[in-house]
């Protein structure tokens, strides 16, 4: 069945993520007060598809399948998916869909691009365990920092909303702020753990082939984005700088992550491959 | 036999006519007995609260008949000799079972929607099946109410949302942190408004209350009644680096918060949010502080214009919730009744 690919099954799941984007919408203009459990069920028969896509190339490679930008930004996505599905778990929290499900249909598209997902040749210049644990560990910190800028987006419309649009505040359906902005917080502070940890087994990784790829594109730009995220985890606890500026910073150093990613890593030998 | 309801309230009576037809608790059983003993009504429950006095019964009289006669007991009973006509309502069926269930959900309140009405419908009926005086008819007209009451409360909007300046506030609150168990509230100037806020913010856990005032008499005396402490008004700025949420209400010319003020004060707060509630007129609180980063302004319009905008919601739903009576009433009627087994 060759005609019927991985591509094609995280294609119908991405087209599951625009039904719940499109339903969003509406959830938005209501104030998150319908049930979102279609929503919520959209986004659950969209992991289906998606995560059966992600098996069946990682059982074509025979390893773990994030060895170019289609399959690293398909794990950031299912990340994502899989840690809403957890907390949509409790009924209260579900509305969250409404503001994953675009991050998740944006990801897809992006992902669904031809050109991000060429054929693999026959050996990869770095492969084994190590590879593929440095690879999962910071596309799940890229997971983490992509549902803390989403916490952080709900904060500045809630935010917003509480001092200009007071009546729609009171009727949406968000968590408060003070819980927003831990969220936001702890999901930043474990995505820069797992980034740190991720990065600390490349050096490793890197350290184990010889040779010097600090001038690696990929590498600097890791670098950049780390020292980005620790910039912010230093405003927010030494200087106590939570809230609104904490919340921008992590939907825009997310948001540079996106743009930035898939350039830097076609300018990367070593991750371009 | 079919039920009747007469009575009066907040809709047709004031207040010092509703207090002349109020029924001592304590006599409620006494009085239901004298009623069916004068064998008017075979079933009989007696509401009476602040804001109505009814009785609910079924009777084998014509309802005309049985109006009238319960119009003269009601007069009797509590020995009115003014003129009275148009402040008592007499509903036969379906309209009296429509009313009581309109009641029981708060259609009929003061404050629309409001919940309290219920359980004082539920401890009257109680009241009168403990002692008997109801039977198969006002059981199941009862029961099915209460049913009502519980599927327009889940099922529509009626309810949703704060239409008081103190439920508001607490609800803003509510928006803001996580929890109001942990949070000091610094009462600034001693008026009834704040108090009722600061009240609410209470009865939601709010941790401790510092009241202010211009009079520290009346500040001793508020932060007294509210379990709290006062401090002098030349010392409320000191109090700012632990409080949470400011409620002031000063008959101050001038502002008595702005952003040179309140500046500093951030940041001896660490920048933890902070909901300034104002309901003095002229404001207390500079409308430029709103613009500060973590700080949440609110003035008296700001809260009447959201519990006005409940309240309109509240409103609109009511032709939903009257639909949904008039089925479940025609529900009721529909059936046939039990084999009424009157009390005995």
């Amino acid at each position: 069945m060759t005609w019927f690919t991985d591509r094609h099954l995280f294609l119908l799941a991405v087209l599951l993520y625009g039904a719940s984007t499109a339903y969003s919408v509406s959830l938005w203009r209501k104030g998150f007060r319908e049930d979102n459990r279609i929503n919520y069920f959209l986004l659950l028969a969209g992991f289906c598809l998606h995560i059966t896509a992600m098996g069946l190339r990682g059982f074509s490679l025979k390893h773990c399948p994030v060895n170019n930008l289609f399959e690293a930004t398909m794990f950031v996505g299912w990340a994502i998916v899989t840690a809403y599905l957890i907390i949509g778990l409790v009924a209260r929290l579900r509305f969250l869909g409404a503001f994953v499900s675009p991050v998740l249909f944006f990801l897809g598209v992006f992902a669904l691009m031809p050109a991000l997902d060429p054929p693999h040749g026959p050996k990869p210049e770095f492969s084994g365990a190590g590879v593929s644990v440095h690879a999962a560990l910071i596309l799940q910190a890229y997971g983490a920092f992509g549902l803390s800028a989403v916490a952080g987006l709900m904060y500045l419309i809630q935010e917003h909303n509480l001092k200009f649009n007071k009546l729609q505040a009171m009727l949406s359906l968000l968590p408060p702020l003070q819980r927003l902005d831990v969220i936001t917080f702890r999901l930043l502070r474990n995505g820069f753990l797992l980034l740190t940890l991720g990065l600390g087994i490349g050096t490793v990784v890197l350290e184990k082939h010889g040779g010097e790829y600090f001038t690696d594109v990929k590498v600097l730009w890791s670098i950049l984005v780390w020292a980005l995220y620790l910039a912010l985890l230093i405003m927010r606890v030494k200087f106590s700088r939570g809230g609104r500026r904490f919340a921008w910073g992590a939907v825009i150093v997310f948001a540079f992550l996106l743009l930035t990613f898939w350039g830097s890593t076609l300018l990367s030998p070593i991750h371009h491959q | 036999m079919s039920i009747v309801a007469i009575g009066l309230s907040h809709r047709t009576a004031p207040v010092t006519l509703r207090e002349r037809f109020a029924f001592d608790h304590a006599r409620i059983p006494a009085t239901l007995q004298v009623l069916r003993d004068s064998r008017i009504v075979d079933e009989a429950v007696i509401l009476s609260t602040c804001n109505r006095v009814e009785i609910y019964a079924a009777t084998s009289l014509e309802p005309a008949q049985a109006f009238a006669e319960l119009y003269q007991f009601l007069i009797t009973t509590h020995d009115y000799r003014d003129p009275i006509n148009d402040e008592i309502y007499r509903l036969a069926e379906p309209h009296s079972v429509e009313h009581l269930f309109k009641v029981a959900s708060g259609l009929d309140s003061m404050v629309l929607g409001e919940t309290e009405i219920l359980g004082q419908l539920k401890q009257a009926y109680d009241l009168a099946l403990k002692h008997n005086h109801t039977g198969g008819r006002l059981n199941k007209a009862f029961q099915k109410a209460f049913n009502v009451a519980k599927h327009i409360r889940t099922d529509t909007n009626i309810q949703r949302g704060s239409i008081s300046v103190g439920s508001v506030a607490v609800e803003l609150a509510e928006k803001i942190f996580t929890t109001l168990t942990d949070r000091n509230v610094l009462v600034i100037g001693a008026g009834d408004t704040s108090e009722k806020t600061a009240r609410s913010l209470l009865s939601r856990g709010a941790k401790s209350i510092i009241v202010t005032n211009r009079s520290h008499d009346k500040a001793v005396a508020l932060a007294t009644e509210l379990g709290g402490r006062a401090v002098r008004f030349d010392d409320w700025a000191s109090e700012f680096a632990d409080i949470d949420i400011a409620i002031s209400s000063t008959s101050a010319p001038d502002y008595v918060i702005d952003r040179v003020k309140l500046a500093p004060l951030m940041k001896l707060r660490k920048n933890r949010p902070l909901l300034l509630i104002d309901i003095a007129v002229p404001r207390d609180i500079e409308p430029e502080v709103n613009l500060m980063e973590n700080v949440y302004v609110y003035n008296i319009d700001d809260l009447q214009a959201i519990a006005a905008d409940y309240l309109k919601q509240r409103q609109k739903e009511i032709a939903h919730c009257e639909q949904i009576i008039i089925e479940k009433v025609r529900e009721l009627l529909a059936r046939r009744w039990p084999g009424a087994t009157a009390a005995t």
